[in-house]
C-alpha cells in the first residue's frame, strides 16, 4: 500500500494561492476555514519564499497522541483523519499539531470552539462513502475515485506535490539534481555567491 | 447617457445616485452563448453555449440587435446574418466576420473549419499545433484553432499562421515575411553646409526586404502590398477567375489598379499572392524608428506629477497639442504642477498594478466567495520608513490623497516591496467613493462581497499621444493615518 504524502517545493512556489481556492471550492469550506494555506516568509526582501502548508499527515501523529477522545485515525494510505462525531473541539490537536493545521469553527461567544476541520488529503471522513451528509462535514472524497488531493493537481507550477510517497520522493529527487544541491543548500549564493548547477 | 453592459454591475454602475440616464444591462457571460473566441496566441476557437443565460440577462447578440432596432437599422445591419427570436446566429456572425476581416487574417476560420477542429482536438500535437498524419481531411495540415493570419476564403484552407513572420516556411504552410507597411521607400531630407552654404540633401531608404524571403516564393526579394496593378505587373492577373476580376474592378471603379488585397472581397489577390508563394501583406523591413509616431525612438519623459520637478526642464512631457478630438493640456498640467510644488505636498510615489486573486476591475473575482476572501481590503503598499516618519503601523486604515486633490480610504500594507518615497495600490477595487461605501447604489444582490476604493480616482492626468492609453501608472500621493 502506498504511503501518502504532501511536498511542497519552496523553489517553486509563486505564492498564486490556486492551491487554497481548489480546496475551498472543492470541499466548500468556509470563510475563516483554511485547510490549506500558503505561508510568505521575508515577503518584499532579498530570500523571500513561499510555502504552501495543509496538515502533513504525520507518522504517528502528535494530534492523535494528545486527543482525549481519540477521534483520530490513519488510514491504510497514511492519512490521518478524524471522526467530526467523536470530536469535542477542546483545542489540544491544534497545539500538538506542528503545523498549525486544525481549525476550528466560532461557535458562540466567549470563543467556543466548534468540532475541529482540517485537510482531509481529498479522502473525506471515517466513512468513505461520497454522501452528501459526509460532504457536509468533510468535503468530498477523491482518493476514492482515484484521484489525488486537488490542491496538488490544481497548482501551476507543481511546487505542490501529493501522492504516493515513493513518486513523490522520485521526482523531487531530479529536481534536486538538475538544479543542484545548491538550491536546497541554504546560505551558499550568500556565503560563496554561488549556485550549484546540476 | 451612461450604459454599463456587464455580466457585473461595474465601479461606475454604483458609482451615481441618478436614476435617469442611466442603464444596467445584465450581459451574459461567454458560457451562456454560442460563438468564436480568439486566444492569446491568435487561434480562435468556437464555444459552446454551457448554461442557458441565468435571470434576465441577454447575450452580447441580441444586446446589440435590439439596440439597432430600436434605432431602425437592424435590417440593414443583419442583412446577412440570420436573426430568430432576436438572437442573431452566431455562425453567421463569424461569416460576416470572415468577409470583413481579410485585413487581419480573420477571414479564413470558418464556423465548419473551427467546429472540424473542436470536435478533432485529439489530433493536433500539443507543441506544433499542426494536426496529425492520422487527422481527417477536413482539418489536415491546420494549426490548432487556424491561428491568424488565416488567409483568404475558408474556401482556400489555409492552414493558420501559428509562428509570424517564419521565412523557413512557405506562406501556405503558414510561413511568412514581415508586413511592407510603411510603403517601399523613405526619402529622408536633411540640411547639410556644403562650401559654406546650406543645402537639402535628399536620402533614400529601401523599406523593402533585402535577400530575404519566406520558402517556395517567386519572387527573391523584398515586394509591397499586393494589388490588383502589382499582379498585372507580374503577369499574375490572369490567374485570377473571372469572377475574382470583375469584383475587384467593380470595387475599384475607374481606378481598378488600386484595389488592393485588403479591400478585395472576392479574396483572389490573396489567393493568387500565395499561389505564387507570397503573402498579401507585401515583404518588408522591420523598422527600429517610428518615424510617424512624436518619439521615433523612445526618450525619456519624466511623468506629468514627478517627484524630480528639476528633471522636468530638461525632460518635459510632449507639447500641448489637439490630437484628433482630444486635447493633450499635459505640458501645462506639469508645468503648473512645478510651479506650485506639488511635489513637496505629495512626496510619495504611487503606482498600480494586479492581484493574483483579482482579474481587471475586480467585479466578477470580488463577486467569487472564494477569491473574496483572499483579499478582504483595499490597501496601500508603504515602506516601513515612510509609514515609521508618519506613523502608520501595518494593517491600519489611512487616507490616501492623490496630486489632483481626491481621497481614497484603504488599509496600510507596511513592506518592503515597496522601496522608500514610493507606494503602489491594487487597481481590482471600487464600489467606495472617497471614504464612502456605495453598498446601496448596488441592485439588491448584484454587490460583491468586497467592495474598496479605485486608485484611478487617485491617479491623475496624462496619457500617451501614440496608443491614447492613460496614465495609470505614475503619480503621486501623500498617505495619513485615517
Amino acid at each position: 500500500m502506498a504511503r501518502m504524502k504532501f511536498l511542497c517545493d519552496a523553489d517553486r512556489c509563486i505564492e498564486c494561492n490556486a492551491c487554497v481556492t481548489a480546496c475551498k471550492n472543492e470541499h466548500e469550506v468556509p470563510w475563516g476555514i483554511n485547510r490549506r494555506r500558503v505561508v510568505t516568509i521575508n515577503d518584499g526582501q532579498p530570500g523571500e519564499r513561499s510555502v504552501s502548508m495543509a496538515c502533513m499527515h504525520c507518522t504517528d501523529a502528535p494530534c492523535a497522541a494528545v486527543c482525549p477522545v481519540n477521534c483520530f485515525f490513519t488510514t491504510a494510505d497514511g492519512v490521518v483523519l478524524h471522526s467530526k462525531d467523536l470530536c469535542i473541539g477542546c483545542g489540544y490537536c491544534f497545539y500538538a499539531c506542528p503545523f498549525g493545521a486544525p481549525q476550528y469553527p466560532r461557535v458562540g461567544n466567549f470563543g467556543s470552539r466548534g468540532k475541529m476541520d482540517k485537510c482531509t488529503f481529498c479522502a473525506g471522513g471515517p466513512d468513505p462513502a461520497n454522501t452528501q451528509a459526509n460532504f457536509v462535514q468533510y468535503g468530498t472524497n477523491r482518493l476514492a475515485e482515484g484521484k489525488l488531493p486537488l490542491c496538488a493537481e490544481m497548482c501551476s507550477t507543481k511546487s505542490l506535490l501529493a501522492g504516493d510517497g515513493d513518486i513523490i520522493a522520485k521526482i523531487y529527487k531530479e529536481r534536486v539534481a538538475k538544479r543542484g544541491y545548491g538550491s536546497g543548500a541554504w546560505g551558499w549564493k550568500t556565503a560563496y555567491r554561488e549556485t550549484i548547477a546540476g | 447617457m451612461l450604459v454599463v453592459a456587464d455580466p457585473h454591475p461595474t465601479t461606475w454602475a454604483a458609482l451615481s445616485e441618478r436614476k435617469d440616464n442611466t442603464y444596467l444591462l445584465p450581459i451574459c457571460t461567454q458560457f451562456e452563448c454560442d460563438g468564436s473566441r480568439t486566444a492569446s496566441n491568435r487561434s480562435v476557437q468556437w464555444g459552446q453555449q454551457v448554461v442557458k443565460p441565468i435571470f434576465e440577462s441577454k447575450n452580447d447578440y441580441e444586446v446589440m440587435y435590439l439596440l439597432a432596432k430600436k434605432l431602425g437599422f437592424a435590417d440593414l445591419m443583419f442583412k446577412n446574418i440570420k436573426v430568430e427570436n432576436n438572437q442573431p446566429l452566431a455562425e453567421d456572425l463569424l461569416r460576416e466576420i470572415n468577409r470583413g476581416g481579410f485585413s487581419t487574417g480573420y477571414s479564413g476560420q470558418s464556423p465548419e473549419r473551427l467546429k472540424a477542429h473542436m470536435a478533432n482536438q485529439d489530433k493536433f500535437d500539443l507543441v506544433s499545433l499542426r494536426s496529425t498524419k492520422d487527422a481527417p481531411p477536413e482539418i489536415a495540415g491546420d494549426y490548432y484553432g487556424l491561428p491568424w493570419p488565416c488567409w483568404g476564403t475558408p474556401a482556400i484552407r489555409h492552414p493558420g499562421t501559428h509562428q509570424l513572420y517564419n521565412t523557413n516556411l512557405h506562406v501556405k504552410e503558414g510561413g511568412g515575411t514581415f508586413r511592407a507597411r510603411f510603403g517601399v521607400e523613405r526619402v529622408v531630407k536633411t540640411k547639410v553646409m556644403e562650401d559654406g552654404k546650406e543645402v537639402e540633401k535628399e536620402q533614400r531608404f529601401n523599406l523593402l526586404a533585402e535577400g530575404s524571403f519566406s520558402v517556395g516564393s517567386e519572387l527573391k526579394d523584398g515586394y509591397p502590398e499586393f494589388t490588383y496593378g502589382v499582379l498585372k505587373k507580374l503577369g499574375w492577373d490572369k490567374d485570377l477567375t473571372d469572377p475574382e476580376r470583375e469584383r475587384i474592378e467593380k470595387i475599384g471603379g475607374n481606378n481598378p489598379d488600386n484595389v488592393g488585397w485588403a479591400i478585395d472581397l472576392s479574396g483572389g489577390i490573396i489567393r493568387v499572392a500565395l499561389e505564387h508563394g507570397c503573402i498579401p501583406f507585401g515583404n518588408g523591413k522591420a523598422r527600429a524608428a517610428a518615424w510617424n509616431l512624436l518619439d521615433p525612438v523612445p526618450v525619456h519623459r519624466e511623468p506629468i506629477y514627478t517627484p524630480r520637478p528639476d528633471l522636468v526642464a530638461k525632460y518635459p512631457t510632449y507639447p500641448k497639442a489637439v490630437r484628433f478630438r482630444v486635447p493633450d493640456i499635459g505640458f501645462d498640467v506639469q508645468k503648473a504642477a512645478v510651479d506650485k510644488g506639488i511635489a513637496k505636498q505629495f512626496p510619495l510615489v504611487l503606482t498600480s498594478g494586479r492581484l493574483v486573486e483579482y482579474e481587471g476591475g475586480g467585479e466578477e473575482t470580488r463577486s467569487n466567495k472564494w477569491l473574496a476572501e483572499l483579499q478582504q481590503d483595499s490597501f496601500i503598499e508603504i515602506n516601513p520608513a515612510d509609514a515609521t516618519e508618519r506613523g502608520i503601523k501595518d494593517g491600519q486604515w489611512v487616507w490616501v490623497t492623490g496630486a489632483e486633490n481626491s481621497k481614497a480610504r484603504v488599509k496600510a500594507l507596511v513592506t518592503q516591496r515597496v522601496g522608500k518615497g514610493v507606494t503602489w495600490m491594487p487597481f481590482h477595487f471600487g464600489g467606495w467613493w472617497q471614504g464612502q461605501d456605495q453598498r446601496k447604489n448596488y441592485p439588491a444582490g448584484t454587490d460583491p462581497i468586497v467592495l474598496g476604493e479605485s486608485v484611478n480616482s487617485i491617479t491623475t492626468y496624462g496619457y500617451d499621444p501614440a496608443t491614447g492609453m492613460q496614465e495609470p501608472k505614475a503619480a503621486l500621493c501623500q498617505v495619513a493615518a485615517a
